[in-house]
């Protein structure tokens, strides 16, 4: 498997999808589920406190997002990943893809620090 | 329970720091005289040699990050918020997103550093170990900071 063509391009393909589906999923707060750790609870799907209650709840319940949004790029860059699988080796086959896997990450980082910009206004 | 694996988080992203700065400079500004200076000899190491401990050093250091989280949640952030500690706050945001885009990247790094075959594959490695050393340094300095941020006067 580890010099498998195929495990290569599964895992070009999902590093690089992953990066983009992060900065989406956290850009639009797309996190698969939420975490109360204070309740011991876990809800499918994004869930703010307030919408629900006043908006003190959430310092008694803080609701944690972030493993919510790394199943949610984790799971769509697996799909994009066995699609790259299943695609054409011809498709695969380029001198862009190479650079790609670390143009990705780089352009994502960079992304995450635009969208994290507001925390340094406060 | 918070504080032992705090420590021990520390203590494997110490073990992850060295590796990975080794691999980047080995990679980065290789020399092949092993008798020189004592950082001469620190880039003298066979970059390829380290992937396998900085994947499995990163996986387990993520993993307790993972958990201390949980904890940071629900006892240290309301604090930070409170005092009005915003840009900690952003800072510590970033090196959750860095490490996440980071851990992704791993099978690609880690297949890059197998499969040397074509003219590509050392700058896609190279340029892999650089994020990951630039994703590993800024959780472990930000970690830290946060950690300790009352001894920095902030």
């Amino acid at each position: 498997m580890t010099s498998s063509p195929l495990f290569c391009r599964f895992a070009s393909a999902y590093g690089t999808s992953f990066a983009v589906f992060y900065v989406v999923a956290l850009k639009f707060d797309l996190a698969l589920f939420t975490v109360y750790p204070s309740l011991g609870v876990v809800l499918l799907g994004t869930h703010h406190p307030t919408d629900a209650a006043d908006p003190a709840v959430g310092f008694v319940a803080p609701a944690m997002y972030w493993y919510g949004w790394v199943a949610t790029a984790a799971l769509a860059a697996l799909m994009t990943g066995l699609i790259a699988v299943a695609l054409p080796a011809r498709w695969a086959k380029g001198g862009v893809w190479p650079v790609i896997v670390w143009v990705a990450p780089v352009a994502a980082m960079i992304a995450c620090v635009c969208l994290t910009l507001p925390w340094f206004r406060l | 329970m918070p504080t032992a694996l705090l420590i021990v988080h520390g203590l494997v992203a110490v073990a992850l720091l060295g590796a990975i700065t080794h691999q980047v400079l080995a990679t980065w500004a290789p020399v092949h005289n092993r008798f020189g200076s004592v950082f001469s000899r620190f880039r003298a190491v066979p970059a390829a040699s380290f992937a396998n401990a900085v994947i499995l050093l990163y996986a387990v250091s993520a993993c307790l990050g993972g958990l201390v989280y949980l904890y940071f949640r629900v006892d240290i952030r309301p604090g930070l918020e409170q005092a009005g500690q915003w840009s900690a706050l952003g800072l510590f945001d970033l090196k959750e997103h860095f490490v996440a885009i980071g851990a992704a990247l791993l099978p690609a790094y880690w297949i890059s550093w197998q499969r040397p075959l074509s003219d590509e594959r050392p700058r896609t490695s190279a340029a892999l170990t650089l994020i990951l050393a630039f994703v590993v340094w800024w959780s472990f300095l930000i970690g830290h900071v946060v950690n300790n941020i009352r001894g920095f006067g902030l």
